[in-house]
């Protein structure tokens, strides 16, 4: 079957199998930024935003994205954007909340989406915002601070 | 690929095209919501997909009845719904922020949660005891209690849920929820709500339900017996939760033991219960 879908900016008719998942597609498509984790939802390592909202990419049809917008973590900065980093990667990288970075991806992707929907969030919020993401390196502190920090930058702007 | 003989994926424009497809296909189709309890099992059988997201049933309307879900609504639309954020003293809200990680429930449709029938289900369990109303669609539109589609276990196909409705409750009414679970990301090792009516000092209406014990939530009329005609007060609560802990049939499995679940009901109720005394006080100070 044919599909539509537009990822991070770019309109594109995929043919693809009634079965495949967003995840298989992608990754398939060159999006190697959308890890393949546990598969089953419970890892968030494959997370991409879906008409800008946070989901697990591997339990999603991706006949069921057919017309939607699929941002990944290479489409953050925005279209057009070679080199740039979006405040929460920015953030990221000078706190040093990556470790071995398999889970990072999919951890940025949930921050946007809880950014963008609460822009001065709680430490709990933060929290509570990432809690679909494994991490099985660090404690969570540094990605809390990064996002914590990210959020007061685009707040003011600076970074946006 | 888990659907290795799924050949087609349809989106029907009209309920009645959707509903003639179910019927058609039999059990070689589903029908989906979010679609993902699909996408975790291995499902050989199925051959088609009938995915009901052109058929405007994602919304959350206030009614006079009540506020009215949509079956294709997401858990996160519906948290998000400034008719459902005051609702009861926003317990339906604060039981979805405990259902799973946003990624799960930007997914998860209120509908599809209510046709898996998970017997871990959050949703279930309070939406049992707050009286819930499905609209099921078989050729006609015909509105059940949530709890006798449950109870008579009437099989969705070939008939499509539409819409739930969350009826509206007179003044003096409080909801609570409680889930337990090893973290907040993981399904319920046990979870239960109670809602209670109080007029003129005294309850008059009291439902309490228990889920995930593991079966699927049921309700326990005894545990809301011993409410019934007497005031909201220590006594009365601690015996409904011994009542409660008594009655609700648990079960080992590989989350928890019998015995664990049946203290858990107790705590639970019991914590429900002193919960919506605390709101009532509130409320009517």
């Amino acid at each position: 079957m044919n599909i539509c879908l537009t990822v991070n900016g770019k309109k594109q008719e995929i043919d693809l199998a009634p079965g495949d998942t967003l995840l298989h597609l992608l990754r398939r498509m060159g999006y190697k930024g959308v890890k393949k984790g546990c598969e089953s939802g419970d890892c968030g390592a494959c997370a991409v935003l879906l008409d800008g909202r946070v989901v697990n990419s591997c339990l999603v049809l991706a006949a069921k994205a057919d017309g939607h917008c699929v941002t990944t973590v290479e489409g953050l900065a925005g279209q057009d954007k070679v080199g740039e980093l979006h405040p929460v990667q920015q953030a990221f990288l000078e706190q040093g909340a990556v470790q071995c970075g398999y889970c990072s991806p999919g951890m940025m992707i949930a921050a946007v989406d809880l950014l963008a929907h609460n822009p001065n969030p709680t430490d709990q919020e933060i929290k509570e915002g990432i809690s679909g993401n494994l991490c099985r390196c660090t404690g969570y502190v540094k990605q809390v601070e990064a996002i914590r920090i990210a959020a007061e930058k685009m707040r003011k702007g600076t970074d946006v | 690929m888990t659907l290795n003989n799924l050949r087609e994926y349809v989106r029907p424009d009209r309920l009645d095209m959707a509903l003639s497809l179910v019927k058609k296909k039999g059990r070689s189709a589903r029908v989906i919501g979010g679609g993902i309890d699909l996408v975790r099992g291995s499902s050989p059988e199925i051959e088609m997909l009938i995915d009901l997201s052109h058929l405007s049933l994602s919304y959350v309307r206030q009614t006079d009845k009540g506020i009215a879900i949509g079956a294709t609504t997401t858990l996160t639309e519906i948290l998000e719904a400034p008719a459902v954020e005051n609702y009861l003293q926003g317990v339906v809200v604060e039981m979805l922020h405990q259902v799973g990680a946003p990624p799960l429930r930007n997914l998860a449709s209120m509908g599809g949660t209510l046709a898996s029938a998970h017997p871990w289900s959050d949703v279930i369990t309070l939406f049992l005891v707050l009286g819930a109303q499905v609209t099921l669609y078989d050729g006609v539109k015909e509105m059940v209690p949530l709890s006798d589609l449950y109870a008579s276990r009437v099989l969705l196909s070939p008939a499509i849920i539409t819409e739930v409705l969350l009826p509206a409750y007179a003044k003096g009414t409080a909801a609570a929820f409680m889930k337990f679970s090893r973290t907040k990301f993981d399904i319920a090792i046990l979870n239960c709500a109670c809602l209670v009516l109080i007029q003129n000092g005294n309850c008059k209406r009291a439902r309490v339900t228990a889920g995930g014990t593991p079966r699927l939530a049921a309700p326990l009329p005894e545990a809301a017996e011993v409410l019934l005609g007497r005031k909201l007060n220590q006594t009365s609560i601690g015996e409904a939760a011994e009542v409660a802990r008594e009655t609700t049939v648990v079960r080992d499995d590989l989350r928890a033991s019998g015995n664990y679940r049946r203290e858990l009901v107790y705590a639970g109720v019991k914590r429900c219960l002193t919960c919506v005394s605390t709101q009532l006080s509130g409320a009517s100070q």
